[in-house]
């Protein structure tokens, strides 16, 4: 009976109800149904269990990242450290073939070190890098799709709000799973570069500005050092044993609070209520959500859920790479309906344990898992930040979904690379000792 | 209705105070939590002396600020559903849908009360927390242990304020559903605190 509680939990996701209240109603009606069905009278004891799991979830200091991760992403998006990273990036590359729309992808790519969220990337550079790209000739859609397509590497590139859920509520360690996005979140963004410069080349793109001269990239430089120095004082803290993935991400929100307050002066003191409201608003709804899962994961296990949906995959195929790619594409189609963190949630207990089975690294498929979904958050019909695109753009959403299409099949490609090339992720945790 | 539109407007005016206060509590507590780890590291590298009731003491925090904040995310929409089959539907289908779903919820929402409250006041809320003190004896009082109970609290207070938004959806559900012009409340904090 238990076994029901997938499909009933999916049909009430379909119907519209709240991920949080699925993921307690599901399990709590099949117990409840199941007791009443045996004559049974003890099935508040189970339920109890259930609830206690949710707060005994929620009661985690690993878990304790994601607020801290969420207030110094919030504190640099509000603190005008994103005109500074903008400003670095032009200098950089703005002398490349598609000038502004690479330096949309680079910004997005040294944003992923500060915040780690998409939603932020896309508000925080199409807001500014959108009408400057208009302004300069490219069309409002192509500006607002590049913007949505590259804000998928903010998840990917350590620090990462889904790769801390995925690892508490897998049992993996963070450090390993932040060094593992690295090149795969690099390999996002090279190859965006790559299609923006091969439309550069077939298409009439405006001119690149001139190359910055030393003084001015110098000038760029500089302005951008404290933001830069976030993912250093990050993840060195974390590598270098000084401090835990919770403490770094302290640290980081009380570097960005000084940065913006004190250092750069773009935030003041009133700002603060508003900015820490945001990101515990923001923050509390993830924490109940890991919450339930945690719940949600003792069912699955009880109800031999995987052992099931195990039989049905490997009667599929028993070839480990077929299978992968199957998984790949059910990722992309739950991607395309549900945000990155509830549906590594969901499906990371169940899923998770068969391809370990399989002799896929946990490591590897943590980030097979995490590239897919977030790639999800810019597809249609309900990809998040395609929906803050068109906020920020003013363009429909139905006209960015159809010229964000090159670029996601540039990330389609690459989370294929990252299956099959093991090495992509592994390299830089093996090297550094965090993977065996 | 307009009995109806009445209470509809006095529980979300009794809402209004009630989730502005845990607002600003939450982000009390988030700054505290983020002050406390900082003290944590600094004792620790600096002094040599971690203290052992930091990071208990942050857990607490925690979660008390998911309790009290919470509810402002429901209430603002903040809580992540798939609202598709909704929105595809006729405006009176969606909003009978709408209500069952409501109901379901506030089914989980009210067996989470009952549970809760039998955690809190039970043999669970019983014990002490492991390095959390209450220090009475600097004022002249005598020290204990916090109780696991004021912690499990938290689940108590936020489930009590879930369950207070929930009947605000259900019955603002059933008001446009009879009239769709009706004047409803507007909660002038949304823009400020953007829960989108």
């Amino acid at each position: 009976m238990l076994v029901w509680f997938l499909p009933l939990f999916l049909l009430f996701l379909m119907i519209g109800l709240p991920v949080f209240f699925g993921l307690l109603a599901a399990p709590g009606l099949l117990i409840w149904w199941e007791a009443i069905s045996n004559g049974n009278d003890r099935y508040m004891r189970d339920i109890t269990l259930l609830y206690r799991n949710l707060y005994n979830g929620m009661d985690s200091f690993p878990l304790m990242a994601i607020p801290f991760f969420m207030l110094a992403g919030e504190m640099m998006n509000r603190g005008g450290i994103t005109m500074r990273l903008v400003e670095f990036s032009q200098a950089m590359i703005g002398h490349l073939k598609g000038g502004l729309a690479q330096v949309n992808i680079f910004s997005s790519m040294l944003f992923a070190g500060l915040s780690g969220s998409a939603v932020a990337d896309t508000s925080a550079l199409g807001s500014m890098l959108i009408p400057a790209m208009e302004k300069q000739g490219y069309t409002r859609k192509f500006a607002a799709a590049i913007t949505a397509a590259s804000s998928v590497i903010g998840p990917i590139i350590p620090p990462s709000g889904i790769m801390i859920i995925y690892a508490y509520v897998m049992g993996e360690s963070v450090a390993a799973l932040f060094l593992a996005g690295i090149v795969p979140g690099i390999l996002v963004g090279v190859g965006l570069m790559m299609m923006v410069s091969y439309q550069a080349r077939v298409q009439d793109f405006p001119p690149a500005t001139k190359r910055a001269t030393w003084a001015e990239s110098g000038q760029a430089s500089l302005k951008a050092f404290f933001p830069l120095m976030t993912p250093v004082i990050i993840l060195g803290g974390i590598l270098g044993g000084v401090m835990t993935p919770t403490e770094a991400s302290a640290v980081a929100a009380a570097y960005a609070l000084v940065v913006s307050l004190v250092i750069l002066k773009s935030m003041q003191i009133k700002d603060l209520p508003n900015v820490f409201i945001r990101s515990a608003l923001a923050a509390s709804v993830v924490l109940l959500l890991v919450g339930a899962a945690m719940s949600f994961k003792t069912v699955v296990s009880l109800s031999r859920a995987p052992e099931t949906l195990a039989v049905f995959i490997l009667g599929l195929s028993d070839d480990p790479l077929m299978l992968l790619f199957l998984i790949n594409l059910l990722l992309f189609v739950v991607g395309m309906f549900l945000d990155a963190g509830p549906a590594i949630i969901i499906l990371g207990p169940i899923l998770g344990p068969i391809f370990l089975d399989l002799g896929v690294h946990p490591v590897h498929f943590a980030i097979i898992m995490s590239v897919n979904l977030t790639v999800g958050l810019a597809t249609p019909p309900m990809g998040l930040v395609l929906f803050v695109a068109s906020s920020v753009s003013g363009e429909r959403v139905e006209t960015i979904a159809r010229a964000i299409l090159p670029f996601l099949a540039v990330e389609v490609l690459v989370i294929f690379l990252i299956t099959y090339v093991p090495a992509i992720s592994m390299t830089v945790p093996r090297l550094l000792g965090f993977v065996q | 209705m307009a009995a109806l539109l009445g209470l509809f407007k006095g529980l979300c005016a009794v809402n209004n105070v009630l989730l502005l206060i845990g607002r600003h509590v939450a982000w009390v507590a988030l700054a505290t939590m983020t002050v406390i780890i900082l003290y944590q590291i600094i004792m620790r590298y600096v002094f040599d002396l971690a203290p052992n009731w930091s990071e208990e003491a942050a857990r607490f925090l925690m979660l008390w600020m998911t309790g009290l904040i919470a509810p402002s995310a429901y209430r603002w929409g903040g809580f992540v559903a798939i609202d598709t089959v909704v929105r595809l539907l006729p405006r009176a289908l969606a909003a009978i849908l709408a209500l069952i779903l409501l109901v379901l919820a506030l089914t989980v929402l009210v067996v989470g009360l009952r549970i809760s409250f039998a955690e809190v006041t039970g043999f669970s809320g019983s014990f002490a927390t492991a390095a959390l003190w209450v220090p009475l004896d600097l004022v002249g009082g005598e020290s204990f242990r916090v109780p696991r109970s004021w912690m499990m609290a938290s689940m108590l207070v936020g489930i009590v304020l879930l369950i207070l938004v929930n009947v605000e959806h259900i019955l603002r559900t059933v008001v446009q559903l009879i009239d769709p012009e009706a004047p409803l409340p507007v909660d002038k904090h949304l823009m400020a605190a953007g829960a989108e």
